[in-house]
């Protein structure tokens, strides 16, 4: 799942980085919040960590710009500044959580996954599909509990068809979800993916959709 | 015990009354004591005349009997006692006649030693002295008649009448002394009623409100100590209002380090391999660093808040400069920044050597961290008559004019900087300079591009010019 991590800080923001890498996130890190601004234009993301104290554009401005374009992408805001009033202001100008600083990390990955369940309609971490238990946060899965071994490319594949059962998705869509700005793609990384983890967990999970992509039924 | 105004001016007051009075006593007792002489006088000389025309006979009889001279006599009377008048004052009389035979004469000038010497006595009033006593006599010579006559009269060097009138005058004087005094001590406590309030009002203040003191009508004497106490406060209120901006905005400023230090030692702690995790640790230690940097800039501005006068000497501009650059160097490379010093004319200010290293410091770091990569930066050192002009400039992007008004502010950053930083470096400075007593501007660097800081240090701050060698230190 691709987070857009804004940020002008170089250490808060490599630090972010390598947590949400670590967490099994694909991350784009914007350093000022036009960058973000053209980075929220072409792709389209599964949550925005953003810093308020930014140079060129603030926080706030691009809050309002994002809600005002109709972009409902959950956004987690962090901030120095703690004071009730300033959590209210970022809340209400369309913030779906607030951190301030400092922060914990597996906090902000906490409630990065809790921002995202909830963005896809969920209540609990553990996805059960069929005599499948996909665990994100703990990045594991189960067939008739017993462990499956993913890598983490796999994995994200997976939770990508799984949070969007019945809506077929497309390479590109499925590519710009697993890879962030400055990774290689293979041109048939995504067939590969797939075709690994039919061979893992059963050739009928996932269909081929002809000319669009891949999807995996509702139950 | 200590002075008070009320006790002063109770004493200064009853003083000043008791001296008054003691001045118009003395004179009313004098202008009283002179009034009785002269009536007294005027008294002997007409009983004189008196005994010119009396025949011999009864001049004769005359002598023999005690004629007193008491101003009072009725014991009776209020004042009585306090006259001394309560035993007789017999006038003495002699009168001779044209041929200086004694036609009559008291007895008891037999007595009165040297009286015959006194003969042949000049007419008028005299005062003598007569068997140890003083006597006032008139000698009056009758042409008419050829009678010379003589009267004597005890003097009456008590006083008793002028002693009495000054007691008439004194004795309300003394009893209304204390009973002034009282008046006086609770006028006084009165008028003093506004100070009391006022030390009250202070006295029960609340170290947190600072509001104006407010007493209503107060007398022209201490409304100025009002309106001082009121303006003392309201600086004093907008000096804790800029304490606590400034240590919440420390605070903020403070959060941002210890949040990368958190968020790099979790990922260290999580990281999956040994590079990540080492990239992590030497992270961690950035921002150990850079907490560290900032909590000396606060402690460096706390410092130069506290007004100590640090020894200042003579120190050589173009040393300092030359140090300064070349410990910026390495950054100056990382981003291929050429640092060069332009103009460098030998010259001293008197300043403290370490402060106007980590003002050349600060500028010259600020000219690199938000100049262009490849760009320049350029000290200069000029002595304009009187004055020593310290320009640091570079050919950045710059700082527009309005930006350029709130550079010295306190955690003040341009909107669009990208470079980290606390937006301490530049009111360090502005301390500094203000410290030395030097002036500093701010304006478009090279070029008409990037931002130029000059520094002007006044003629007072300019060491007198030595004669330098050409050899660097």
């Amino acid at each position: 799942m691709r987070i857009l991590l804004v940020e002008d800080d170089d250490l808060i923001g490599s630090g972010v980085e390598a947590g949400l890498r670590q967490a099994g996130f694909t991350v784009d890190w914007a350093r000022d919040g036009r960058k973000a601004m053209l980075a929220l234009e072409t792709t389209a993301y599964a949550l925005v960590v953003l810093d308020l104290g930014l140079p060129l554009l603030s926080g706030n401005e691009l809050l309002k710009w994002l809600r005002d374009a109709g972009n409902d992408v959950p956004v987690l805001v962090l901030t120095a500044k703690g004071t009730v009033a300033d959590r209210v202001d970022g809340l209400e100008a369309g913030a779906d959580d607030y951190l301030g600083k400092p922060f914990d990390l597996t906090e902000l990955v906490a409630r990065s996954r809790a921002l995202l369940r909830r963005s896809q309609g969920r209540s609990v971490e553990v996805i059960r599909y069929r005599d499948l238990v996909v665990d994100p946060a703990g990045q594991t899965v189960l067939r008739d509990d017993a462990r499956v071994p993913l890598t983490a490319r796999e994995l994200a594949v997976l939770v990508q068809l799984l949070t969007h059962q019945g809506v077929p998705q497309s390479k590109s869509r499925l590519e710009e979800s697993l890879y962030g700005w400055q990774e290689e793609i293979e041109s048939n990384a995504i067939e590969v993916h797939v075709s690994n983890l039919r061979k893992k967990l059963g050739a009928d999970l996932i269909t081929t959709v002809r000319g669009i992509g891949y999807v995996m039924e509702k139950v | 015990m200590p002075a008070s105004i009320r006790r002063r001016l109770v004493l200064l007051i009853l003083a000043s009354i008791a001296l008054v009075w003691t001045v118009a006593l003395v004179s009313s007792y004098r202008h009283a004591a002179h009034e009785l002489q002269e009536w007294e006088d005027a008294r002997l000389v007409e009983f004189a005349r008196f005994l010119v025309v009396l025949s011999p006979a009864d001049l004769a009889a005359l002598a023999k009997t005690h004629i007193d001279a008491r101003d009072e006599f009725d014991i009776q009377h209020a004042n009585a006692k306090d006259d001394d008048d309560s035993l007789p004052r017999d006038i003495l009389l002699q009168v001779r006649d044209a041929d200086g035979r004694i036609l009559a004469s008291s007895p008891e000038l037999a007595s009165l030693q040297g009286w015959q010497v006194q003969t042949p006595a000049t007419p008028g009033l005299r005062t003598m002295t007569l068997g140890g006593k003083p006597w006032h006599t008139f000698t009056l010579h009758d042409t008419a008649s050829g009678r010379t006559v003589r009267v004597l009269e005890p003097a009456n060097t008590r006083s008793d009448l002028a002693t009495g009138a000054a007691r008439r005058i004194s004795r309300p004087i003394a009893f209304a002394l204390p009973v002034l005094a009282i008046l006086v001590w609770f006028s006084i406590g009165h008028s003093l009623a506004p100070l009391k309030m006022l030390s009250n009002a202070i006295r029960t203040r609340d170290v947190s409100k600072l509001e104006p003191i407010e007493m209503g009508p107060t007398p022209a004497e201490v409304r100025p100590l009002v309106d001082a106490i009121n303006q003392l406060l309201a600086r004093l209120a907008l000096s804790i209002e800029r304490e606590r901006a400034f240590t919440s905005d420390a605070a903020h400023e403070l959060k941002t380090p210890l949040a990368a230090i958190k968020v790099q030692a979790q990922v260290a702690l999580s990281a999956p391999n040994t590079a990540s995790q080492q990239l992590a640790m030497r992270r961690v230690v950035q921002g150990v660093d850079r907490s560290a940097h900032l909590a000396e800039q606060l402690l460096l501005l706390a410092r130069l808040d506290e007004h100590d006068k640090l020894p200042t000497a003579p120190v050589r501009l173009e040393t300092l400069a030359r140090n300064a650059i070349a410990a910026k160097e390495p950054a100056a490379r990382r981003k291929d920044i050429h640092v060069a010093l332009i103009d460098s004319e030998p010259c001293e200010v008197v300043a403290e050597p370490l402060l106007m290293g980590i003002l050349l410091d600060n500028l010259i770091d600020n000219a690199i961290k938000y100049g262009e990569a490849g760009g320049r930066v350029e000290v200069a050192i000029r002595r304009e008559s009187e004055a020593v002009q310290l320009t640091v400039r570079d050919n950045g992007p710059g700082v527009s004019a309005e930006d350029r008004a709130r550079l010295t502010d306190r955690f003040f950053r341009c909107k669009d900087t990208r470079a980290s930083g606390s937006g301490l470096g530049l009111s360090i400075v502005a301390r500094i300079v203000e410290y030395f007593g030097a002036q500093l501007t701010f304006d478009t660097g090279i070029g008409g591009a990037g931002l130029s800081a000059e520094i002007v240090f006044p003629a007072a701050a300019v060491a007198p010019a030595r004669v330098t060698s050409a050899a660097e230190t």
